[in-house]
């Protein structure tokens, strides 16, 4: 067995502060000035370490307050109230939700799983992939020494088309090119996202935590012409335009990816022949008729299919269908078609949580893309400003590229540990079994229609007496 | 800038004020560029003294607040505490010998409120009346000359 694939994480301070759920407002107005007064007895000493920080006009109480109110409840005048702040209700969007985001700003800072505390206080199911539960039946017991004890869990997965069969010729070779399948530690690959304030030393950050990771990293082919040469090993270049001369500035790429299409079909051919030639990644975009595009993409002979996803994890030209659907209906076609192992499906679009990651290889993919999560993990807050021209307000194309990658590995270090229980859970000890598994897993619209439907269609509209 | 004078001005608004929602903020800051920060706070009365003084110190030739209406403060009286807080805050840049104009407080008519990019604008002009702030050069000095 090879030697466990361990992320080592340690925490990384954020360079601005977050922005928190809740903020204190003490008015001092009417203050009794107490003898004993409640600020002075909090526990973790916020009001004494309280400052403000002049470049963002934040103040350091917001940040420091563990929630516990107790200041709130003692003050004899009740000066002291705790409010939300509308400030982190308006980060992010419907998909990247405030508390999305702040999860994962924890979790690239500490490199830990988060933990909400007691109970589960959510909905029980909801759009998208919180409509599906993941069978969890195998936690029997707690594992005797942890996700990282003995047990041996692999999420390592393959990438590249395999052969139905081998063939040996009498001498007992085998016949043929051996095929060419490029193994990855996690099913978690890394593109660039599609906005944001990054700078040169920003996806050096990244590439450096691809290649600490063992992943690999999406980036246009431009950039890897322009100075990131060293990291062509853990980097796929996407390439957009046709080159005069495919095999070009790929420097040893394991992988490429184009976009699929008749038009791409001649530099794809050029593309093969080269020497040592990469593995071709087919870039389908998920709308109406993806799925007869897979078919003839494989058809065509190619290994491995990119379906790319809006950044709202639904698909690109229609909103009420998400990414989850995409990849299980397209992943059940190719299996009746039975050519489902012979190729790589991967994912990508809105992959925001861990879950999602395990979840999205459940409906099918071998392995997903993170955008704007590696983003989000430099304290990228979603506003879009920089769509706008403006400035970010957490200036992340000045960050060092050392702290970019300490930041993404430990949200990925976070992450792999989180793929490691749900499958530790689920009493599935590889990542490639995992693909497919839907019998591991429950979907609410199925669980709703095999338990109401005997009970007739409720009409639109319809009003119940 | 080649030699003009350019202040710093720091503003700060209440968020019930007309026309002050994020997408007003971008178009401001898009107009004015680093001659104008904005920082929008839920309720006036959120603001200390320390808010504007840090601001005078860091980075501001001159800091202004901008509240809504008397008596119709969502939280009932926040704006009435900013006015105390900005003359307090006055009181005390004045001892220190910095002329008081540096902070202002607008509070803006019930009848007709004056939508955030005026008021920017006119305090921009307000601002420019001032001399460079003795403060700021201060820290610039000590910026690029660190103490060893």
């Amino acid at each position: 067995m090879p030697a466990k694939y361990v992320i080592h994480t340690k925490p990384v301070a954020h360079r601005f502060e977050p922005i928190t759920r809740s903020g204190i407002i003490a008015w001092e107005e009417g203050c009794l000035k107490c003898p004993v007064c409640v600020k002075r007895q909090c526990v973790y000493g916020v009001y004494d370490h309280r400052h403000l920080d002049a470049r963002q006009m934040i103040d350091s109480i917001d940040n420091q307050c563990m929630n516990c109110l107790r200041c709130v409840q003692s003050c004899p005048k009740e000066l002291i109230h705790k409010s939300l702040n509308p400030e982190y209700k308006a980060i992010g969007d419907a998909h990247w939700t405030p508390d999305i985001i702040s999860r994962l700003w924890y979790q690239a800072e500490t490199g830990k799983i988060p933990v909400s505390g007691a109970g589960y206080n959510g909905p029980f199911s909801g759009p998208g992939f919180d409509s599906m539960w993941t069978d969890m039946s195998e936690i029997v017991r707690p594992t005797r020494d942890g996700i990282h004890g003995r047990e041996y869990i692999s999420t390592a997965v393959d990438l590249g088309r395999t052969p139905r069969h081998l063939l040996f010729t009498r001498q007992g070779d085998l016949e043929g090119h051996t095929p060419n399948v490029l193994g990855i530690p996690m099913p978690i690959l890394m593109r660039l996202p599609g906005f944001g304030s990054i700078s040169n030393e920003t996806v050096l950050g990244w590439n450096l935590a691809a290649r600490r990771l063992g992943t690999l990293m999406a980036v246009p082919l431009e950039l890897i012409n322009s100075g990131q040469v060293e990291f062509s090993r853990w980097s796929i270049p996407v390439i957009t335009s046709h080159e005069s001369d495919p095999g070009r500035g790929l420097q040893g790429a394991p992988m490429v990816e184009i976009p699929w299409g008749e038009e791409w079909k001649d530099y794809r051919d050029e593309l093969t022949s080269v020497e040592a030639s990469p593995l071709i990644c087919d870039k389908i975009v998920l709308e109406k008729g993806a799925e007869e595009k897979v078919l003839r993409a494989v058809d065509g002979g190619a290994s491995m299919i990119h379906l790319e996803g809006s950044m709202g994890g639904r698909f690109v030209d229609d909103h009420s269908r998400y990414i989850k659907d995409g990849i299980r209906s397209i992943h059940l076609r190719l299996v009746e078609e039975g050519v489902r192992d012979e190729i790589t499906l991967l994912a990508s679009g809105g992959i925001a949580m861990a879950e999602q990651v395990a979840k999205s290889v459940i409906c099918g993919a071998d392995a997903v893309f993170v955008d704007f999560a590696i983003l989000i993990a430099l304290e990228c807050r979603m506003c879009r400003r920089c769509t706008e021209g403006l400035s970010c307000p957490v200036e992340i194309k000045d960050a060092a590229a050392s702290w970019v990658a300490e930041r993404v590995v430990n949200l990925l270090g976070a992450w792999h540990n989180q793929l490691l229980e749900v499958m530790g859970a689920m009493g599935i000890r590889d990542a490639r079994r995992l693909r497919g598994e839907s019998g591991r897993a429950m979907f609410f619209e199925e669980l709703d229609r095999e338990t109401f439907s005997s009970m007739g269609e409720i009409q639109e509209g319809c009003e119940l007496e | 800038m080649t030699g003009e004078y350019r202040p710093t001005v720091a503003l700060f608004y209440c968020q019930n004020i007309p026309q002050s929602s994020e997408d007003h903020r971008r178009v401001l800051e898009k107009k004015y560029g680093q001659s104008m920060r904005l920082f929008p706070i839920p309720c006036s009365g959120r603001l200390e003294p320390i808010h504007l003084l840090r601001a005078l110190e860091e980075f501001a030739e001159a800091a202004y607040v901008v509240t809504c209406p008397e008596g119709a403060c969502r939280y009932l009286e926040g704006n009435r505490r900013a006015m105390k807080r900005v003359q307090r805050t006055q009181d005390i840049i004045s001892s220190i010998g910095l002329e008081k104009e540096r902070v202002g407080i607008i509070i803006e008519s019930s009848e007709a409120p004056e939508p955030l990019g005026q008021l920017a604008e006119r305090l921009l002009e307000r601002a420019l009346k001032l001399a460079p702030s003795p403060v700021l050069k201060g820290a610039m000095t000590t910026k690029e000359h660190p103490s060893p």
